[in-house]
């Protein structure tokens, strides 16, 4: 089995390529695969805590939480974060939040790097 | 000890789109990676400017105006941390630029590489060298 | 390289497609990229299908959108997120989400 490491800058609500990154990263973790789920810039919003879910609008925080207990290594972009007002106490249980470098030690070991850039 | 590289290609305009910055800035990350790695382990970062992405390596960007870095600012801190950076020659010429349009070094910084103006063929030849891509 | 490129616009992809000479390049459609499979424009494919490629295209994103695997072409594989993970990790080495 290896290690994706996905990079997320979309935003949560107004794409859907974090919902696109979060049922890769279900499928990868189904088949045995460790995965790292990084997000940065507008990607950040995942990370948020107390997200309602409406029905016009993605709604994430259930099945991320789900996956992280399952073992999914969620990692938010602090300074991404905190530029947009998402501080420690805004964060979803088990996302962590270190800087740039992360990603980038996240992709030394891994098998495959899916980086989805922002819009 | 083992080295792992990383192709950043940036082929978007920014300013409007933070985009172009972002990928700046974690190539620029790769010079902190260290402490979440073993002794002697590596990631290295190379940039390449494409397509409509040449348009952030444009000289003299006022920041003054919205108070916030320049990609150009954060070329030069690419080239001072010894970054490869590659602007693809052709995108210039599309756009009517050359390499006195473009930032190429950042001497003011005391950087001692500069960025290199190349045929899309060596930015192809970048990409099949590193391990992984990552596209802006 | 062994390539697989993620197209999710419907727009303003063509020319990164057109540079990218791998040794194997394998087009994912997926999310609004399914239109490429789906639509032609005064008769004519979309200009993403003209490569020497293999071509994919998410199901759920098709159906999302109003369209079935029978809206497809016979040159492009219909396939699930699983199927992606597959792809990743054992025909292509490198990804480009363009």
């Amino acid at each position: 089995m290896g290690k994706l490491t996905i990079g997320c800058f979309s935003s949560l609500v107004g794409s859907t390529n974090l919902d696109f990154a979060v049922k890769l990263s279900a499928a990868a973790m189904e088949k045995g695969h460790k995965v790292d789920l990084w997000v940065s810039g507008n990607g950040t919003m995942l990370s948020l805590t107390a997200q309602r879910a409406f029905k016009d609008y993605s709604y994430l925080e259930k099945t991320v939480t789900e996956l992280m207990e399952k073992g999914l290594n969620v990692t938010a972009c602090e300074a991404c974060a905190e530029s947009r007002g998402y501080h420690e106490d805004h964060t979803l249980a088990g996302v962590k939040r270190f800087s740039m470098d992360w990603y980038l030690a996240s992709s030394f070991d891994a098998d495959r790097v899916l980086h989805i850039g922002g819009e | 000890m083992a080295t792992t590289k990383l192709g950043f290609i940036v082929q978007r305009p920014g300013v409007k789109s933070e985009n172009p910055k972002l990928a700046l800035t974690h190539a620029i990350a790769s010079q902190s990676v260290e402490i979440y790695l073993n002794d002697g382990d590596l990631v290295t970062a190379d940039i390449a400017f494409i397509g409509d992405g040449v348009l952030n390596c444009k000289k003299d960007q006022k920041p003054e105006y919205l108070d916030m870095s320049t990609t150009e600012s954060h070329i030069k801190m690419s080239l001072l941390l010894d970054l490869n950076v590659l602007i693809c020659k052709e995108d210039l010429e599309r756009f009517g630029m050359t390499e006195k349009d473009v930032v190429i070094d950042a001497e003011e910084f005391g950087a001692d590489i500069e960025a290199k103006v190349v045929p899309y063929e060596e930015i192809n030849k970048m990409m099949e060298d590193v391990n992984h891509l990552l596209f802006f | 390289m062994k390539l697989a490129a993620f197209v999710s616009d419907y727009r303003n992809t063509v020319d990164t497609l057109d540079r990218l000479k791998p040794e194997k390049l394998g087009i994912i459609l997926i999310q609004n990229g399914v239109y490429h499979a789906t639509t032609k424009e005064k008769g004519n494919a979309s200009p993403v299908l003209g490569y020497s490629a293999d071509y994919y295209v998410l199901q759920e994103d098709l159906e999302t959108r109003g369209y079935t695997s029978a809206d497809v072409g016979d040159n492009i594989k219909v396939i699930t997120v699983s199927d992606v993970v597959d792809l990743l990790f054992n025909d292509y080495d490198k990804s480009a989400w363009l």
